[in-house]
């Protein structure tokens, strides 16, 4: 499942880069996000809490930086989850790249999901439309957080 | 699968200690929706409360002005064959008749489709075009909230942990009251919608006044043309519904599943607006 977002925000494109290249610091903008914590220079471990009406998952994993770029403010990271208690797993490969803009600056976020096991039941369209959301509020607390 | 503990209640407040005891608990009402998500395993619950035998949880009511009170526990079949609810608000009763299979209707309850909040089916759309009310029982006060307000999100209501919907009300209608439910399945009739809609408004004489419409399956929750019905608002004949029916396309938010893309669903959006105005005046 692709998923693509831009998003407008207040801040300078170079303090919002130092917040989102600071992966727990950047964490803390994503709703439902618990305990992150570093496992090297670029990997990182925690967990995310998604709650679609009656339905939680509670994904545990990891996040990987691959490659980041500075000058280009541009950056690939891969993320790997687990429901142990539902049973299913998610694999992202997330793309971030900032532009300077008329108004602060312009974030895209390109990502590929992949869904397996039982949480891939609960159908695409609603986890497209969770997704969107989380993005969008991570966006939002992003240039909050830079701007502060 | 694994157990869980299993109450029949047979009064609300009895409900409401349970649930005051067991916060996680789920409360099942007709339980179409929570079998397939227990069987899918995309939901463990420890304990399960049952409205089935909650006393007069399952009747319907009208008023002397024609407004109905529709307990949280009628089925849509109920509600199809009530003559209460074809007296007043036949066209309410045909959009229940138009979810899904006669032995999903003969099974879900309409409080359970409204505590479901699923953006695709059908008679909370229609609920929102009547303004109906829900009844929410809280710990110390049964308030009544528009569904408008109820319904905020994906499988999401505003209803906080404790709180269980009781009944809907759908206050009466006027002389010139006229009303229409239109679904458009791509698949098969028992689908759900790739888009519907919903619409009431006052008519004399062929004009439009005060018109209420609602979509389903474009967004997250029932989506409210408001563009179209600020269009409308000053009284509109037939030859101004197709120009007002184009400015749906910016009320609604689909997005690209298995029932359309994106932007085919923002295209039927705009036809059946149109077909449902044409539907409230013929």
């Amino acid at each position: 499942m692709k998923l693509s977002h831009r998003a407008s925000v207040a801040a300078p494109a170079e303090r919002v880069w130092a917040v989102v290249m600071n992966v727990p610091t950047a964490a803390k903008c994503m709703p439902g996000v618990a305990a992150v914590d570093p496992l090297g220079p670029d990997r990182f471990k925690g967990s995310l809490l998604v709650q679609i009406g009656p339905v939680r998952l509670v994904l545990d994993g990891e996040v990987v930086i691959v490659s980041r770029d500075d000058a280009a403010r541009k950056a690939s990271l891969k993320a790997e989850a687990k429901d142990t208690r539902l049973g299913g797993t998610v694999r992202a490969t997330i793309d971030v790249a900032l532009s300077e803009g008329p108004s602060g600056c312009e974030m895209r976020i390109d990502g590929d999901v992949q869904i397996a096991g039982r949480i891939g039941e609960f159908g695409q369209p609603v986890i497209q439309r969770k997704s969107e959301q989380l993005l969008a509020q991570f966006a939002q607390c992003l240039g909050r957080t830079a701007a502060a | 699968m694994s157990g869980f503990a299993y109450h029949e209640p047979a009064t609300w407040s009895a409900a409401q200690d349970l649930l005051r005891a067991e916060p996680d608990a789920m409360v099942l009402a007709g339980g179409t929706a929570f079998t397939l998500l227990l069987r899918q395993g995309l939901i463990r619950p420890t304990t399960v409360i049952s409205l089935r035998r909650v006393s007069g949880a399952d009747g319907i009511l009208a008023d002397s002005h024609g407004g109905l009170w529709i307990g949280a526990m009628v089925t849509h079949t109920a509600v199809v064959r009530s003559p209460i609810v074809r007296a007043s608000w036949p066209e309410f009763a045909d959009a229940a008749a138009r979810v899904a299979t006669l032995r999903v209707r003969n099974q879900a309850t309409i409080g359970g489709s409204v505590a479901h909040a699923d953006p695709a089916s059908d008679v909370p759309v229609m609920l929102a075009a009547l303004d109906a009310q829900v009844i929410v029982r809280k710990p110390n006060a049964a308030p009544r909230v528009p569904i408008d307000e109820v319904l905020v999100d994906t499988f999401t209501t505003s209803l906080a942990p404790g709180e269980l919907i009781e009944s809907v009300q759908i206050a009466g209608r006027g002389p010139n009251t006229r009303a229409a439910y239109l679904k458009f399945t791509l698949r098969s009739v028992d689908d759900y919608a790739t888009v519907s809609v919903a619409a009431r408004a006052e008519v004399v004489d062929g004009t439009v006044r005060a018109p209420r419409i609602f979509l389903g399956a474009v967004g997250a929750r029932p989506m409210r043309a408001r563009s179209v019905e600020a269009a409308l608002a000053d009284g509109a004949r037939s030859r101004d519904f197709a120009d007002a029916a184009a400015l749906v396309r910016s009320d609604v938010d689909p997005i690209t599943d298995v029932r359309g893309s994106a932007e085919y669903k923002r295209e039927m959006a705009r036809v059946f607006t149109e077909r449902a105005l044409r539907a409230l005046v013929s």
